[in-house]
This record gives C-alpha cells, sequence and structure tokens, in this order.
C-alpha cells in the first residue's frame, strides 16, 4: 500500500533524474549530430577521444572550478556574517531578513541584465564612478582578467542570503546556556565564535558547501546572459559549452558527452571531498 | 411575385459577392522572415511598397531578430528544433547554410530562380548559395574581406607578402605608420576569415576540394601560419593585433597610425567620415598573394532562405525575390552602404559616384573564396581559432600548432559522424 | 545594542537592495539621461519605458502570466504526488528511509541544466515544446525532491497517536490524510508550496529548450532574450523597466510570504 503512495513521485523523480543520465551514456557513445540527421549512429568512443583532446572542454571545466570554488568561498564568509548579524536580537530583524532575501528570489537572467548594465562601459554606473574619482575606463567586462570575478561578484550576490539562511537555522539550533557558561567561565566574545559558534555550525556549513559547490559547478544562466561565455570564451563553463554543442553546433552525441564527462567530474570531486572531511572527523558517521 | 423574384435575385447576388470576398480574403497569404534588427530596419519602406502592391494577396512581415549574428541563429534553430517555426523564411548567413540543409530545414529555391538569375549576380555573390547541386538561398549582400592601403604613404598597394612586409618595415623606420599592417587576429570567427585569404594566397586550402579531407598540416598551411605570427613577432603588425576585431583595426587605420588594415566592405564609408584621419587617403584592393597564386578575398554574405515548413512557398518566394530585386538593392547601397549582388548595379553610374570603390569590390567579389561548406564548420573553426591564437600569442609553434589543428578536426569529424 | 548594529545592518540593505534601486532608477530615466550625467536633475526621469513594455508584442504582463501558469500548475502536481509520497516515506522502516533521503538529497544537489538535452529530446518526440501544461511535468519531477524534504520531516514531526486515533474511528487511508494530517500540515504544505512556486518561475534552461514561441516564454526566458536582441544598442531604460516589471510579483511574494520560505528552507537544512 505505501508502495503505491510512493510510486508516482518516484517514478516522475526517476524519469526526470535518472533516464538523462542513462540516455547521455549511451548517447556518448553514438554520433548524434546534423551529419547524422539528428539521429544516433554507434561511433564507439569517438566522442570519448575527442573530449580526452577539446581543450576547449578542458579549459571550460578549470574556469568552472575556479568560478565554483572562489564564489562559494566567498558565499560562505559573507553568509556567516550575514547569519551572525541576523542572530542577535534587535528591532526590525525580521524585515530586514525578508529584505535581505530578495536578492535570491529573483530569476538569475533578469539580474544578470542589470549586472551588464552596471558594470557597462561607458555608460554604467561603476564606469562614471570611476570616471569622477580618475581611474579611468574600468572595461571590466572586456578584459578576460575581470570578467570572470563580475560572475562571481553577480552570483555571490544572489545565493548568499540562502546560505545565510541555513547557517542561521545552524546558529539558532546553539543553546544560549553553552554561551553563558563561556562568558561565566571568563571567555570573551571572539573566542566564542572560535570555540563554540563554529565547531557547533561545522555540519551546517559543509552542507552548504556541498549544496552550493555543486551548484554552482552547474553554472549557466548567469553566464549565458551576462557574458555569453566571453571575452573569448574565458567565462564559459561547462554546462554552456554542452548547451551550445547540442543547440548552436547541432551536435547532441558530443554535448551528452560532454554533460556525463561534467557529472562524473564533479561527483567525484563530491565523493572525495566528503572522504576527506570524513576522515578528517568533521562529518560524523549519520546517526538517526 | 415580381418582388420576390427581385428579392431572391439580389439575395443571391449578395451571397456571391460575400463568396468573392471570403475568397479574396482567404487568399491573403501571411508571409513573415526572420531577420536581424538592422536589415529588418533597412527594408521596411521596401516592405511597406511590397504590400502595396500586392494588397489583398499576400502580406509580408518582417520579424525584428536580435542584432548578434549568432543570436539570430540560436533564436531560429530554438523554433526548428521543436518543429513549426514562426516564421516562413529567414537571413541565412553563408557559414551556417549547409548545417541548416544538413537538418533538412530548408526547401530549394531552384523552382523559382533560374540560371538567368543567377548570370545577373556577380561572381562573389554565386557562391555559398548551393549545397549538394541545390540552390538554398538567395543573396541578399555579398562581402569580402580587403586590403585598405594610405595612398599618401605608397604609390600601389603591395601585391605580394614580400612586398607587404617590405613597404611596412620602410614606412616604420620613417617613422610614418607605427602600426603597420592592422587585421584581425582576436580568437574568434573572424581569425579564421584572415587566415582563408592568406591560406589561398600561399596556395592552401582548409579542406581539399578532391578528398573533402582536411587540410590544415600541408606546408602551405604551415606557410601561412608562420607568416602571420612572423607579422607579429617582426614588428610588421603590433603584438595588440592579437586582439584586435573589425573595430579595432578599423579605429587604428582611421586614426592615421596604420599603413594596411585587412577590413570588410563597411570600413570604407567610415573612413570617409569627418572624424576620420585619412579621409580621402585610403585605396582597396585584394590581399597579398605569392607570386604565381590567386588573391582571395574570404566570402561572408547574408541570404534569404526558404524553410520547408512554410505553407506558402510561391508567396515567399515572391517576398524574397523582391528584397533582393534590383531597386531593393539599389536603395539598400545608398541609404546604408549594403553591398549590392546584381553585377549591373556595380557599372551604374550613380552607384560608383557615391562609392567609388565599387569597381575594386567587384574585382575583389570575382576572387571571393568561401570558408569551408561544412555543416560542421562552426566547430571546424574553433579549433582552428585555437591553435592560431596560440601560435599568434608567441606560446606555440606554427608548425605543431597546425599539425594539432589537423588532428583535432580529424577527431571532431569522426565523433560527429563521418566525412564533411 | 541596537545601535552598535546600525552600521552593519546599513551595509546588509545596501549591498542587497542597490542594484535593484538602480534597476528603479535607470527605468525611470530618459534615454539621454542614461549616457549623459550631466543633464540638470529635473530633466531626467520619463514613463516612457514602462509604456513601451506595456505596448510591446506580445506586451510584458503576457510573460507574468505564462510563469504564473506553468509555476501554479507545477506546484498542484508537485503537492498532489508529493503529500501521499512523503507520508509513504515517513512510515517506512528507519534503514529505507535513510537511504531513500540520502538518494532524495543528491537529487536536490544535482545541477539540473545537465537534463536539458534529454528533456529536449523527450519533448521532439512527443511534441511536448512550446506547451505550458507539458511543462510542468518535468518541472514537477526537479521540484520533487525538495518537496520530499521538506514534507516528510513535517509528517515525521506529527505525533502517531493522532492518526492512531483516527484510525481506530474507521478513517480510512484517504479520510485520515484528508482530514486530519493534512490540515496538520498547512505551514509545511504552505512552505513547500511557496518554495516549488518559486523555482519554478525561477527555472530557465529547460523553459529555454521547450518554449520558442514569443507569446508562451516565461520571464526568465523572456529576459534573456530580451537581453539578447540588443535590437537597441544602450536601451537600458526598456530592460530595466522590464526587471523592475518582473520583478514587482517576486518581490511581493516574499515579502508576504517571506517566513514560510524561512521556516522551510531551515527545516530542510536541519532535518537534510
Amino acid at each position: 500500500m505505501t508502495v503505491l503512495l510512493l510510486l508516482p513521485a518516484l517514478l516522475l523523480m526517476g524519469l526526470v533524474f535518472v533516464w538523462p543520465m542513462l540516455r547521455y551514456g549511451w548517447l556518448s557513445f553514438h554520433a548524434d549530430s546534423v551529419l547524422t540527421g539528428l539521429n544516433p549512429v554507434a561511433n564507439g568512443g569517438a566522442n570519448w577521444i575527442r573530449l580526452l583532446d577539446d581543450q576547449r572542454f578542458w579549459q571550460d571545466t578549470l574556469q568552472t572550478t575556479r568560478f565554483a570554488g572562489v564564489s562559494v568561498g566567498l558565499e560562505m564568509v559573507l553568509a556567516l556574517a550575514i547569519a551572525l548579524l541576523l542572530d542577535q536580537r534587535w528591532r526590525g530583524r525580521g524585515v530586514v531578513r525578508a529584505l535581505a532575501l530578495l536578492p535570491w528570489a529573483l530569476p538569475t537572467t533578469m539580474m544578470a541584465l542589470g549586472w551588464r548594465w552596471i558594470f557597462n562601459t561607458p555608460y554604467g554606473p561603476l564606469e562614471r564612478l570611476a570616471e569622477v574619482v580618475g581611474l579611468g575606463p574600468l572595461n571590466l567586462l572586456s578584459t578576460p582578467a575581470s570578467t570572470w570575478l563580475v560572475t562571481v561578484l553577480a552570483d555571490v550576490w544572489k545565493t548568499t542570503p540562502f546560505i545565510a539562511l541555513l547557517l542561521l537555522a545552524g546558529l539558532q539550533t546553539i543553546p544560549e546556556d553553552l554561551y553563558s557558561a563561556f562568558r561565566l567561565e571568563g571567555g570573551r566574545p571572539n573566542q566564542a565564535l572560535m570555540s563554540i559558534t563554529l565547531p557547533l555550525l561545522m555540519p551546517y556549513v559543509l552542507i552548504a558547501l556541498l549544496f552550493r559547490g555543486a551548484q554552482a559547478f552547474g553554472v549557466f544562466d548567469l553566464i549565458q546572459v551576462l557574458t555569453g561565455g566571453g571575452p573569448a570564451g574565458s567565462t564559459e563553463s561547462v554546462a554552456l559549452y554542452a548547451y551550445l554543442n547540442a543547440m548552436r553546433f547541432l551536435d547532441f552525441g558530443y554535448s551528452a558527452t560532454v554533460m556525463l564527462a561534467g557529472f562524473l567530474l564533479l561527483t567525484l570531486a563530491v565523493l572525495v571531498l566528503a572522504m576527506l572531511l570524513r576522515l578528517g572527523g568533521l562529518i560524523r558517521p549519520v546517526q538517526s | 411575385m415580381v418582388f420576390r423574384r427581385r428579392f431572391i435575385a439580389f439575395g443571391l447576388g449578395l451571397v456571391l459577392l460575400m463568396g468573392v470576398v471570403w475568397g479574396r480574403q482567404q487568399q491573403v497569404q501571411s508571409v513573415t522572415i526572420l531577420m536581424p534588427a538592422p536589415y529588418a530596419d533597412a527594408t521596411a519602406a521596401l516592405v511597406d511598397r511590397f504590400n502595396d502592391d500586392h494588397l489583398g494577396r499576400i502580406h509580408l512581415n518582417i520579424s525584428r531578430g536580435p542584432l548578434e549574428t549568432e543570436s539570430i541563429s540560436d533564436l531560429a534553430i530554438s523554433s526548428l528544433l521543436l518543429g513549426s517555426p514562426p516564421f516562413d523564411a529567414l537571413l541565412v548567413d553563408v557559414t551556417w547554410l549547409p548545417k541548416y540543409v544538413a537538418a533538412g530545414w530548408l526547401e530549394p529555391l531552384d523552382p523559382w530562380f533560374d540560371q538567368a538569375d543567377e548570370d545577373d549576380l556577380v561572381a562573389g555573390a554565386r557562391l555559398g548559395n548551393r549545397v549538394d547541386g541545390a540552390l538554398y538561398r538567395w543573396p541578399l549582400g555579398a562581402d569580402v574581406g580587403l586590403l585598405y592601403w594610405r595612398t599618401d604613404l605608397m604609390p600601389s598597394p603591395p601585391t605580394t607578402p614580400d612586398q607587404l612586409t617590405a613597404v611596412v618595415s620602410k614606412l616604420k623606420q620613417e617613422g610614418r605608420a607605427s602600426q603597420g599592417f592592422v587585421w584581425q587576429g582576436r580568437q574568434y570567427e573572424g581569425l579564421s576569415c584572415d587566415f582563408v585569404e592568406l591560406l589561398q594566397a600561399f596556395g592552401g586550402s582548409w579542406i581539399s576540394a578532391t578528398t573533402g579531407e582536411p587540410n590544415l598540416d600541408s606546408p602551405a598551411a604551415k606557410q601561412t601560419a608562420t607568416w602571420m605570427n612572423e607579422l607579429i613577432s617582426n614588428g610588421f603588425s603590433p603584438r595588440a593585433v592579437t586582439n584586435y576585431a573589425e573595430s579595432e583595426s578599423l579605429q587604428a587605420f582611421k586614426a592615421g597610425d596604420a599603413a594596411l588594415m585587412r577590413n570588410w566592405p563597411y570600413a570604407w564609408s567610415e573612413l570617409q567620415g569627418n572624424d576620420s584621419a585619412v579621409k580621402g587617403r585610403v585605396g582597396v584592393t585584394t590581399m597579398v598573394a605569392l607570386p604565381g597564386e590567386t588573391p582571395a578575398a574570404t566570402l561572408g554574405s547574408w541570404g534569404l532562405s526558404m524553410l520547408r515548413e512554410t505553407p506558402h512557398p510561391s508567396a515567399t518566394a515572391e517576398a524574397i525575390r523582391y528584397l533582393t530585386s534590383q531597386d531593393a538593392q539599389r536603395e539598400r547601397f545608398l541609404n546604408q552602404g549594403y553591398t549590392p549582388t546584381a553585377q549591373a548595379l556595380f557599372r551604374d553610374p550613380e552607384l560608383v559616384q557615391r562609392s567609388p570603390v565599387l569597381p575594386q569590390l567587384e574585382k575583389a567579389l570575382g576572387h571571393a573564396v568561401p570558408r569551408p561548406m561544412s555543416p560542421l564548420y562552426a566547430q571546424m573553426s574553433d579549433v582552428l581559432q585555437r591553435q592560431l591564437s596560440g601560435i599568434l600569442t608567441g606560446d606555440l609553434d606554427p608548425g605543431e600548432g597546425m599539425a594539432q589543428a589537423q588532428a583535432s578536426t580529424i577527431t571532431l569529424f569522426r565523433s560527429a559522424g563521418g566525412k564533411a | 545594542m541596537n545601535r552598535r548594529f546600525v552600521p552593519w545592518i546599513s551595509l546588509l540593505l545596501l549591498w542587497s537592495l542597490l542594484p535593484m534601486l538602480w534597476q528603479l532608477i535607470s527605468s525611470l530615466s530618459t534615454a539621454e539621461a542614461l549616457v549623459d550625467g550631466s543633464i540638470p536633475f529635473l530633466k531626467r526621469w520619463t514613463l516612457v519605458h514602462y509604456q513601451e513594455l506595456w505596448a510591446s508584442d506580445p506586451p510584458f504582463w503576457r510573460y507574468l502570466l505564462n510563469s504564473a501558469v506553468v509555476s501554479g500548475l507545477t506546484t498542484l502536481i508537485t503537492l498532489v504526488l508529493a503529500i501521499p509520497a512523503a507520508y509513504g516515506l515517513a512510515r517506512l522502516p528507519q534503514q529505507l528511509r535513510q537511504l531513500l533521503r540520502w538518494i532524495t538529497a543528491g537529487a536536490a544537489l544535482f545541477p539540473y541544466v545537465l537534463l536539458f538535452l534529454a528533456l529536449l529530446e523527450l519533448a521532439r518526440r512527443f511534441s511536448l515544446g512550446n506547451n505550458l501544461i507539458a511543462l510542468a511535468m518535468p518541472y514537477a519531477g526537479l521540484a520533487m525532491p525538495l518537496a520530499l524534504l521538506l514534507l516528510t520531516s513535517a509528517f515525521e514531526g506529527l505525533p502517531r497517536e493522532l492518526e492512531d486515533a483516527a484510525r481506530l474511528e474507521g478513517l480510512s487511508l484517504w479520510q485520515r490524510l484528508r482530514w486530519v494530517l493534512v490540515p496538520l500540515l498547512a505551514p509545511a504544505t504552505a512552505s513547500t508550496a511557496i518554495l516549488v512556486f518559486l523555482f519554478a518561475w525561477n527555472e530557465y534552461p529547460i523553459a529555454l529548450t521547450w518554449l520558442s514561441r514569443d507569446d508562451l516564454l516565461t520571464l526568465p526566458v523572456a529576459m534573456a532574450r530580451i537581453a539578447g536582441s540588443s535590437i537597441y544598442s544602450i536601451p537600458y531604460g526598456a530592460y530595466a523597466a522590464a526587471t523592475v516589471l518582473g520583478s514587482i510579483p517576486l518581490l511581493l511574494l516574499v515579502l508576504i510570504c517571506q517566513r514560510q520560505i524561512v521556516s522551510g528552507l531551515t527545516n530542510g537544512a536541519i532535518k537534510g
């Protein structure tokens, strides 16, 4: 009986999550491009051989990893600060919390336009500010070195509230008595942070890290609209490359290969990270 | 009695009239064409005239699409992949045509355009419209790569690579053109265009005409890459050229800092503007070539293609013909500077007076060279750009780079389903 | 206590709201004012961008409507499937439940953009493209892990006795759910509903590949298309106006329902 209750939901989930991976696995051993009339034709491991040699793929993987790493790192620090602030008791806390949540609620593609304008040379507000101060044209969106940082900024702005909420939830599970006892024993506030707050918050931090890291690796919306992968492919993410292969180059077989490879690399990274953290004793085995 | 008969007659007459009107209404065929917004704007007046001329029979509207080349294609593809696109024809860039044809999305235009029509076109405009012998695109404008030269700095333009480097080096010694020869060296499609001209000039080809296999590791290809690299390493072109697109190279030439520039025909009118430091001192010719090789000009052109699924093929063909007629071309040239495709217009006194370079443009069009007509062209170009960019920015040996480009191209074909 | 935090609170608010405020300002500025900082203050303002949006083809509110339809349908389908499933999950033996929880959490982690190709193939094969109702199906599937996580822990939080009492009174499973359990779950259901709605509203890659018709686009896809269009070279006024109009429904939703959103997210975090 219970099974019947579960079945529709699980079936739908299976269709949406499991089927694609199986399909990609199969497709990656076939040529399915405009040359084959968009029909799969077996080609052995040709897609995989091409992938290994594909400079663009590996460059994108590195870029995406760099983006995810820096972005999530910054988000953690910022979110912790915000969570600590919101954990204190002051008037209007609820309103501020709601307002701080707004960036997260907006669709990424929508604010991506906004960011393009804010960083626009020569008319955007930042550029004009720089002029006034005498810094000269910043050209932040035309040089590879700075453009990826702009994408990081946009990503941090959007997702920090979400992580801040997660960490806030964690903070609120720490009993007040621990702090009182600490203070009674003569401990100072910043020491409290290091000895009580952070250690007890660790599980939440790690969950957030894992969650956000995986999501950041799949970044697509932001990059496609904000930079289109440019300049000169310097901000292109693995997901965007896969998308271009399918929708622009009409090469479904290779697109599937790219996505499967990306997924496998991500899974590997997550597993390795989880194992390292387990060994470091930072994750205790799950008890229920 | 009489009254009733008259009433019936009147009633029948009314029904007949309504039938005719209704029939007429049913016959208004609606044709929609997707174009980038600038082209759409350039044809607005024309479209109105067409609709007036064909009132009650055909109604044409232009769907204004994104400004950027790739975005138009992305938009079209997203509709075509899902089936039932909301337009009957679209403006197609020469490099996408094979892809669209291979996907089975286009309808051949042979029933409506014959040999006589094609003979009216200037030589370059006849290229890039046929795939496997069938006509899939009718050109709207034809552009080719040109070599711009400063008439005040040299008596005549160079015609061989050695002459080019000689004149640049002489001018640099005299301190008269600090940037020398500017071209498009950034890692993007423009780099492939520049490469194609020089490759032909050195006697090579990207894809072998006989076997259909890539030819990027031929001696000619390696020589081309080496020459391009030496332009920079020997100072004939500024190092910054590795980040130049069309607008940067135009800027340098326009400011008077360069003696030679490779660019498209649009640059000419920019250079005659009042803010140009070289107004009236610019000439145009074809790119240099080795003695014994014919000079080449990379073909870049837009044309109208009909979609297979259109419910009104004849009406669409008529719209296409109208939009590409000689009158339409004349108007577009005079108002917006778009290059015509009809041979006759290149000799037209009014047009030549407006733009004295038309004869050279026609000559260059005679040497037009299309980029490889392969459905996989975009990926091929990406592979080439990557290697070339690596070579030009100094890291990569030209011979190795081209060998790598060749290997990657072969891997690409194998992965995507066989030969070009 | 309060004053110590004021600078930090102001910083937080500035950081969160300034970009959006800038959009608002830009949307109300004339095209000239956008590029020329020297125009006197009083001459810089106009409503023309909003008028353009309203009169465009298709009108801007169409996109909001499309998003609302898809999101609403997704939320409905998700809840209808997830509530019974969560009930079932909460009644499973410990080991199995834990395993399924890990699997569901893993699915929630998944960057779902990677699914677009397989889903596109399905859309092509079964002609599901350009159909707002069909789009709700993959959306419901994607939102399912989140819904399951939240609702299962909510069910687990309900005292067993209530249900046992209801069962003793002879109520069938369906009746127990309908009259006893689900009403008790109202807060969790509300949170789940809002989070699923938000997810569906903001989803981009699947909508991008499943929708091509102008008048069927959801908001994120429409915004991206406007961005890519660059039909004008510096028309950020129109873009900004689109951003403002597009944000309003979401901002209202968040401000009104913020408590549910927060509790949903935090419950998910703690139990998950």
